[in-house]
């Protein structure tokens, strides 16, 4: 397979196989319809900075043969935060900063498998947490008046844990 | 040149807008001179910066954070792109719109086909470039149910049917029936410009529920609607004027070419969904509104053998519902017509006492094969066809010329048929052809109804031959009779089978028996015995019946006749022997002859054996010595005496006369013959109608047998049953073999009644009676 450029947004050349590229559908699609007009010319990727870039490009090279993602979007699978493959999780041992970057360039490039397991990673993260340390983990300020914090407290009185 | 495309500000729309649609324009008016990846990144990210901005400079957004004040997480942004994409559609469209008035025709055609290429092309691209918005913004709102949100691409197809095709359908339409009558016209036309107009139509019907899948609704109605409508009028009008200036046979021909038209024109260039409605359509034009037409012309076809035309007309009108319907009932009329005249024909050749029976059955034959073959060619075998030609051949064979004293003839005739093919004769059929000549025997036997007729009479046939070794080949008899099997059922056939199984212990017991003579004769014994061989034969299973006449058994084989009656009982003790003399016959070797020293041999029946056995012993005899010797009663011994007169073996004195009492007769010892082997042995012509008679006379008597064990057989398993119910079942069970003439039933029901099997119960009904 013919090896293809991606140019990051502080102007560094990747390259990387064509097949490995197109995990991502923007990709994908733009080679679908530029065409070969452009061969050898790096694809510009605006909105990535190297070093996401190369993360990113290292999770599609891992899951270059996955199968086609199932069409049915609400499948189980999909939606069990827990169930994220051992390579994935050493993969999003990363720093918080690094982690949002992944997801943001997931999104951007159309990733969607990338992208669902950054999300699972965050929610993970979240998962068994009180509001307070929630705002810990992630540095979130309170935004809320204690009013509306009591409110919302009221209207959610029925899911808590008791 | 910079080596990323500089995108908008993502928080200002006016900004944003401005750059998508310098992009989206180029994209839809000049993508021919392609596109480079920067400026197709560009594009995707400004869509995607702009969905993902904290804020909106524009206020509709700002507008979702007021919602009832609920919370919703995070808000998309997306609907000012989306509003705004719908303006440049409508606007680009309107354009286009404008474009098309100055069309029409094949160059309008051009013009849609043109741009709709262009648009959808373009779709495509433009629906990957906002792949962003789809996957977030359209898709949150088509989650909570909006309507009228689609996709980007599906947006595309939902405005040029709103803001084009909707006002220009029509026109497109117009071009598209003139293009497709110009080619009915016989020019030639480019058809995949219609290919192109259907794939067009078709695209835009969208589904309400789920605009992912496409239905046929748009295509339907603007393109199937008129296209309809013209072939309707088009065909309505050169059929009218076909029909009134050509033949019938020329129509159909013409109507089957249009028909074949019509559907290659589905297969080139329309949509398979039109292909019933269309056929439909056709079809009520071309065969249903001309249908009478065609029907009135379906008996001159058949009385001029027609058959590529009746195949024509078979075909144009099994197409119609009912179409066929009025054909079948005059087929039928006209088979039946047919058979009765081939039947008279021969009938008015032949008198009836002469009529060869293979004449007739070859006659019979002969209509069938004619239409059968016809049904097979022109009608397809339609079942119903083949239930008509049925019909009428079941008619013609029961109840024609020949048959008008008795349907019972046609078996008759059939069975002599079947005896002459079976008969051992000097033109023996070929074993192939014979095979095929036993099939049509069955195929006229299909339609007999007289089943038990045809049984009686076989069975006699056979017997004969088997009794007097004339049949011609084992093989075909076998064959034969497995055929009635199939045909009939076992019960049908069984006596025949044991008939031919009784000739096989008759083979063995010979055997057996000159075995024991060998153990229990002395050796002068063996030496005077008489050549003998016998044929014992079950009497319930054969059509035999014994002697009528007295007959006192003559000096010489009366031990050979008391040996084997001794040897028989002692192997079946208890069994009857019945001698059948009639049917017996031996050789004679006659020394008296002075013409020739090699003495001759007569070939002579028992009765004849016994009379000239007395001339040993004397050269002349009374009439009645011989009378009271023999003790045969006149009927057998006149026509015995006869051959022997006319044969010249012994004069008659008066010579004048005719045997009987009063007359002598004396041994001729000027007897000449060209043959050693003399066949004296000949059966009367009386006696051969005389035994057809009883044949009928028999076949009476079993068929009220027949009946009566049937009602017993029903009334046994219904116990309680109505008059008429019990009527209708006979005739269903005895249907198979003959049929019952309902007075008949009645008759026997009432012979039941009286040996009481039956009572009388109240209401009409009949009980059985244990």
């Amino acid at each position: 397979m013919a090896p293809m450029k991606l140019l990051s947004s502080d102007n560094v050349e990747i390259e990387v196989e064509k097949e490995v590229a197109e995990r991502s559908v923007l990709i994908k699609n733009m080679l679908e319809d530029v065409g070969d007009t452009t061969v050898g010319a790096p694809i510009p990727i605006p909105n990535v900075n190297e070093g996401v870039l190369r993360k990113v490009i290292e999770w599609c090279e891992h899951h270059r043969n996955d199968p086609p993602q199932p069409a049915d979007e609400d499948s189980d699978s999909r939606k069990k935060s827990t169930d994220i493959e051992e390579w994935d999780q050493k993969f999003m041992q990363v720093d918080q900063e690094m982690l949002f970057e992944i997801i943001l360039a997931a999104n951007y490039l159309d990733i969607k498998p990338l992208l669902d397991v950054g999300c699972k990673t965050v929610a993970n993260m979240i998962k068994g947490k009180s509001p307070e340390e929630i705002r810990k983990t992630f540095n979130i300020q309170n935004d809320f008046t204690p009013e509306e914090e009591d409110q919302i407290r009221r209207e959610n009185e029925w899911a808590e844990d008791r | 040149m910079p080596l990323h495309p500089q995108t908008p500000n993502r928080e200002d729309l006016e900004q944003t807008w401005m750059y998508l649609e310098t992009g989206i324009s180029k994209i839809m008016n000049d993508l021919q001179e392609g596109m480079d990846m920067r400026a197709y990144m560009g594009i995707y990210t400004a869509v995607h910066n702009f969905c993902t901005s904290q804020k909106a400079v524009n206020s509709s957004s700002t507008s979702l954070h007021h919602q009832g004040g609920v919370h919703r997480g995070a808000h998309l942004l997306g609907e000012d792109l989306y509003n705004n994409l719908i303006h440049y559609l409508s606007a680009h469209l309107a354009g286009l719109k404008q474009q098309s008035t100055q069309f029409t025709d094949e160059a309008l055609l051009a013009f849609y086909i043109r741009e709709w290429d262009r648009y959808t092309t373009a779709a495509k691209y433009i629906n990957h470039l906002f792949r962003y918005l789809n996957r977030h913004w359209v898709k949150r709102e088509m989650d909570e149910g909006k309507k009228n949100i689609y996709d980007v691409y599906t947006l595309h197809l939902v405005r040029w049917k709103i803001d084009l095709f909707d006002s220009v359908q029509r026109h497109v339409m117009d071009g598209v029936l003139k293009l497709v009558e110009k080619q009915r016209n016989g020019e030639t036309i480019e058809t995949a410009m219609v290919k192109s107009i259907v794939d067009s139509f078709v695209s835009l019907g969208l589904d309400e529920n789920d605009s992912s899948k496409s239905t046929l609704e748009v295509y339907r109605e603007y393109f199937e609607k008129p296209f309809l409508e013209s072939t309707n009028n088009y065909y309505q009008f050169e059929s009218k004027q076909f029909v009134a200036e050509n033949s019938v046979v020329e129509y159909m021909k013409k109507a089957e070419t249009r028909l074949s038209e019509e559907e290659g024109r589905v297969h080139v260039y329309l949509h398979p969904d039109i292909m019933v409605p269309l056929m439909k359509t056709c079809q009520r034009v071309l065969i249903q509104e001309h249908a009478p037409l065609l029907r009135d012309e379906f008996q001159v076809l058949l009385n001029n053998d027609r058959q590529d035309d009746l195949k024509r007309m078979y075909n144009l009108l099994s197409r119609i519902t009912d179409g066929l319907e009025p054909l079948r009932t005059k087929f039928e009329a006209h088979v039946r017509k047919a058979g009765l005249e081939a039947i008279e024909k021969v009938a008015n050749e032949n008198t009836d006492d002469n009529l060869e029976p293979k004449v007739y059955v070859d006659a019979l034959l002969e209509v069938h094969e004619k239409y059968s073959s016809l049904v097979k060619i022109a009608f397809k075998e339609d079942t119903e066809f083949v239930r008509s030609l049925d019909n009428a051949c079941r008619e013609f064979v029961n109840r024609n010329k020949v048959c008008k004293s008795a349907s019972s003839k046609s078996p008759e005739l059939l069975a002599k048929y079947a005896d002459s093919l079976l008969k051992k004769s000097a033109k023996a059929a070929e074993e192939a052809d014979l095979e095929s000549k036993l099939d049509s025997i069955m195929t006229v036997f299909k339609y007999v109804e007289d089943k038990d007729v045809f049984q009686k009479f076989y069975s006699r046939m056979l017997a004969k031959r088997l009794v007097h070794a004339t049949s011609a080949s084992d093989d075909a008899e076998t064959s034969m009779i497995g055929k009635l099997k199939d045909a009939c059922g076992f019960e049908y056939t069984n006596k025949l089978q044991r008939m031919f199984q009784d000739m096989q212990i008759s083979k063995d017991l010979n055997d057996s028996y000159k075995e024991w003579m060998n153990n229990t004769l002395d050796e002068d014994a063996l030496k005077t015995a008489v050549d003998f061989s016998i044929q014992v034969l079950g009497t319930s299973f054969w059509p035999l019946t014994p002697p009528n006449t007295p007959f006192h058994i003559p000096q010489v084989i009366t031990k050979t006749y008391d040996r084997f009656q001794t040897f028989y009982f002692q192997k079946h003790s208890g069994r009857k022997l019945n001698w059948l003399w009639h049917l017996c016959k031996g050789d004679v070797k006659a020394t008296f002859a002075k013409s020739s020293k090699v003495p001759f041999t007569f070939h002579v029946s028992t009765y004849q054996m016994a009379i000239l056995l007395m001339f040993n012993d004397a050269t002349s005899y009374s009439y009645e010595e011989i009378e009271t010797t023999t003790g045969l009663s006149r009927d057998y011994l006149d026509p015995s005496l006869g051959v022997f007169i006319k044969a010249k073996v012994l004069n008659l004195e008066p010579a004048s006369g005719k045997v009987g009492p009063g007359t002598t007769l004396t041994l001729n010892t000027d007897f000449k013959s060209k043959k050693i082997r003399v066949n004296l042995n000949m059966a009367v012509r009386t006696e051969q109608k005389q035994e057809a008679e009883d044949t009928h006379k028999t076949i009476e008597e079993d068929r009220k047998l027949l009946m009566q064990s049937a009602i017993v057989r029903i009334m046994k398993s219904r116990k309680v049953l109505k008059h008429v119910v019990l009527v209708q079942e006979t005739i269903a069970q005895i249907k198979s073999r003959f049929t019952p003439k309902v007075p008949d039933i009645k008759k026997c029901i009432d012979i039941l009644l009286e040996k009481e099997y039956l009572e009388r119960l109240d209401g009409e009904r009949l009980g059985y009676l244990a």
